[in-house]
């Protein structure tokens, strides 16, 4: 098992279980040092009901099998280290953490006194040292999160370099610093943003780094580690779930904190931490962890928010379930800032994405979510006033602009009647939608991904339109504790024809 | 000074207008621009030869020559385009490169004019004018 582990940033030699392969002898600070072919367990949060996409998406851009944990939204996957920069690349993940251990049946004592000491005692027994590893790697990936008003200063110093070349990765903290800065930047001119945002932006970033980490020697190190006798910062975070549990949350984390404050002599800080220890129970399954992000990715390409903005995570699994081919030509009718078409315009450049809505504030937000995109890009490729794949349209979609059979998905959500409209427009909504949707759809090959929560009245409506669609699948998902579901429709071959213009009944499938 | 995108001649090759009653004729809508924008995309050949047969030719034809942006394109698809690079170039050019930022777009049986504003068509009809 693991060696006690210093107050320094120094790790010491560690010897592994036999289930993983021997790590190099020498085990320093630099990142480059690392033993690439470690193999470590990496959890990620996924939005609920979407965790098989997650999955898919592991597989296609890591290569590793992932297991789907029955604590909903959770999925895990095993890498080798050196993959660690690709993983924060994946697009349906919300937040990222590398295993400690996992405990599948653990038996919790019968009273909280003694489960509470269990946990204390569990502090020392973990294998602690390579998921250290992995996180110190993986904090030389980013800059450390600053002050708001210290990048807020920056923004008149960095302002001049936006239009400069980036062409070589060789600058990594002054890219990070750009993009946030223009983020920023963007936030001020704006009205009603969220300020969570500036930090979320670099993380796409950072799977553009990796050969840059990986030449330089500890270049990339923040500051704080190139101070050796500074004492690392500590939280725990507890997330507990299950019936039978003699103890709170808060209470575990104390005492499991308690502990591992005393084994690794670091300093508890619920605020300004370097390390955030995570301890999830849930029922008899304890997964402890150290977390890799440090707030939540999903909503990493929105500078301009609105009242129901979706996170980014929900729209690319959305996205993703329908399988976008490229040239498809991907239309959201109810686009609000626009989170779909720009998650499509990012992940897949080859499609042709189009962003309407008739609310011209949303328009207006979606087009300037659009122009943060494209100055993004332009600041990662050196590429000044570039164009991408992407339109806002200011429309109804009850009427929609497009010619018949002109598009290849429809991507949407769609009116919750809690958050925007009402139940009762939905009623009246929902089949005009669906209708006028089917129309402007290519027949045999076009589908329509669609979120509601409203669920009856979209069934209602749907079973009208059976000659026009079919429903392929469901997916349950929570959407900030309101149960709704997103619906992967196929549209038939039928050619549209207006209802008007036809002589008899409908036939329903 | 931050870059204004506009409307693509791709996007303008899908709209058409709805006012009551145009049906089918309200396809395509006359472009007048006040504001044009250039911007380079990266060229994917794959891309164009595969959007080619989803665009209505004569239409971008006319599109593009109305923003002087006809590029020698001939009015009729030629066989054998997929491998002619020279004119995947200026299709390409045309379908994503050339944006209208400002101007109107007029239906073409009804006269209506909606307008670009800041790179934004808005295709909003009155009640009176929506197709019911």
């Amino acid at each position: 098992m693991s060696e006690v582990e210093g107050a320094s940033d120094q790790l010491s030699e560690v010897s592994l279980d036999e289930k993983q392969k021997p790590a190099s002898e020498n085990v320093e600070n630099s990142p480059s040092d690392s033993p690439e072919y470690l193999s470590v367990t990496i959890g990620a949060t996924v939005p609920t009901g979407f965790e098989q996409t997650a999955a898919d998406e592991v597989r296609e851009k890591l290569g590793s099998q992932s297991r789907i944990s029955k604590d909903r939204g959770k999925i895990y996957f095993d890498i080798s280290v050196e993959s660690l920069s690709k993983v924060h690349g994946l697009r349906s993940v919300d937040n990222l953490f590398v295993v400690v251990q996992e405990f599948r049946d653990y038996q919790f004592k019968e009273t909280k006194e003694d489960v509470l000491k269990d946990f204390e005692d569990l502090a020392g027994k973990l294998p602690w040292s390579d998921p250290l590893k992995v996180w110190k790697i993986n904090t030389s990936f980013k800059k450390k999160k600053t002050k708001r008003k210290k990048l807020t200063q920056q923004n008149s110093i960095n302002k001049e370099k936006v239009d400069d070349e980036q062409g070589d990765m060789g600058a990594e903290k002054q890219i990070t610093s750009h993009t946030v800065e223009e983020v920023l930047e963007t936030i001020e001119n704006q009205d009603d943003t969220i300020g969570e945002t500036p930090i979320l932006a670099y993380s796409k970033k950072i799977s553009e780094i990796p050969s840059a980490i990986e030449k330089e020697k500890g270049v990339n190190e923040s500051p704080k580690e190139e101070t050796e006798s500074q004492v690392l910062k500590f939280r725990v975070t507890c997330n507990r779930a299950g019936e039978n549990h003699c103890f709170t949350s808060n209470e575990a984390a104390r005492d499991f904190g308690g502990a591992v404050q005393d084994y690794f002599k670091w300093k508890a800080d619920m605020t300004n931490f370097d390390v955030e220890v995570l301890l999830n129970v849930h029922n008899n399954e304890i997964v402890v962890g150290i977390a890799l992000t440090e707030e939540s990715l999903h909503r990493r390409n929105i500078t301009h928010f609105g009242p129901t903005t979706l996170r980014s995570t929900l729209a690319y699994g959305m996205l993703r379930l329908c399988s976008p081919q490229p040239t498809d030509i991907i239309i959201d009718p109810m686009c609000g800032t626009g989170a779909i078409p720009i998650e499509g315009a990012a992940e897949w450049p080859n499609c042709y994405h189009i962003a309407g809505d008739n609310n011209p504030l949303a328009v207006k937000r979606a087009a300037n979510n659009i122009l943060s995109l494209l100055t993004k890009s332009q600041v990662k490729e050196s590429k000044a006033f570039w164009g991408l794949p992407i339109d806002a349209i200011q429309w109804d979609i009850c009427n929609l602009p497009l010619r018949t059979g002109s598009v290849d998905i429809i991507v949407t959500d769609m009116p919750f009647g809690k958050r925007i409209g009402s139940k009762k427009r939905n009623w009246n909504l929902y089949p005009s939608c669906l209708q006028e949707m089917s129309r402007v759809c290519r027949p045999g090959t076009g589908r329509a991904v669609l979120l509601t929560q409203d669920r009856k009245c979209f069934a209602k409506a749907l079973s009208r339109m059976g000659h026009l669609w079919r429903k392929v699948h469901t997916v349950w998902v929570n959407i900030g504790g309101l149960h709704a579901a997103v619906y992967l429709l196929k549209r038939t071959s039928q050619v549209f024809v207006h209802p008007s213009e036809l002589e008899h009944e409908k036939e329903t499938f | 000074m931050r870059a204004q995108a506009g409307m693509k001649l791709l996007t303008h090759n899908l709209l058409s207008s709805h006012v009551r009653g145009v049906g089918p004729r309200g396809f395509p809508l006359r472009i007048q621009a006040t504001e044009i924008r250039v911007s380079p995309v990266d060229f994917n050949p794959d891309f164009v030869t595969r959007m080619i047969p989803k665009m209505e030719w004569t239409a971008l034809v006319e599109a593009a020559e109305s923003l002087g942006h006809l590029s020698e394109l001939p009015r009729q698809l030629k066989e054998g385009y997929e491998k002619d690079e020279d004119f995947l170039r200026k299709v390409h050019h045309v379908l994503l490169e050339v944006e209208v930022v400002e101007g109107t777009l007029q239906c073409p049986e009804s006269g209506r004019l909606f307008p670009i504003s800041r790179g934004i068509p808005n295709m909003l009809l009155s009640d009176d004018e929506a197709t019911s």
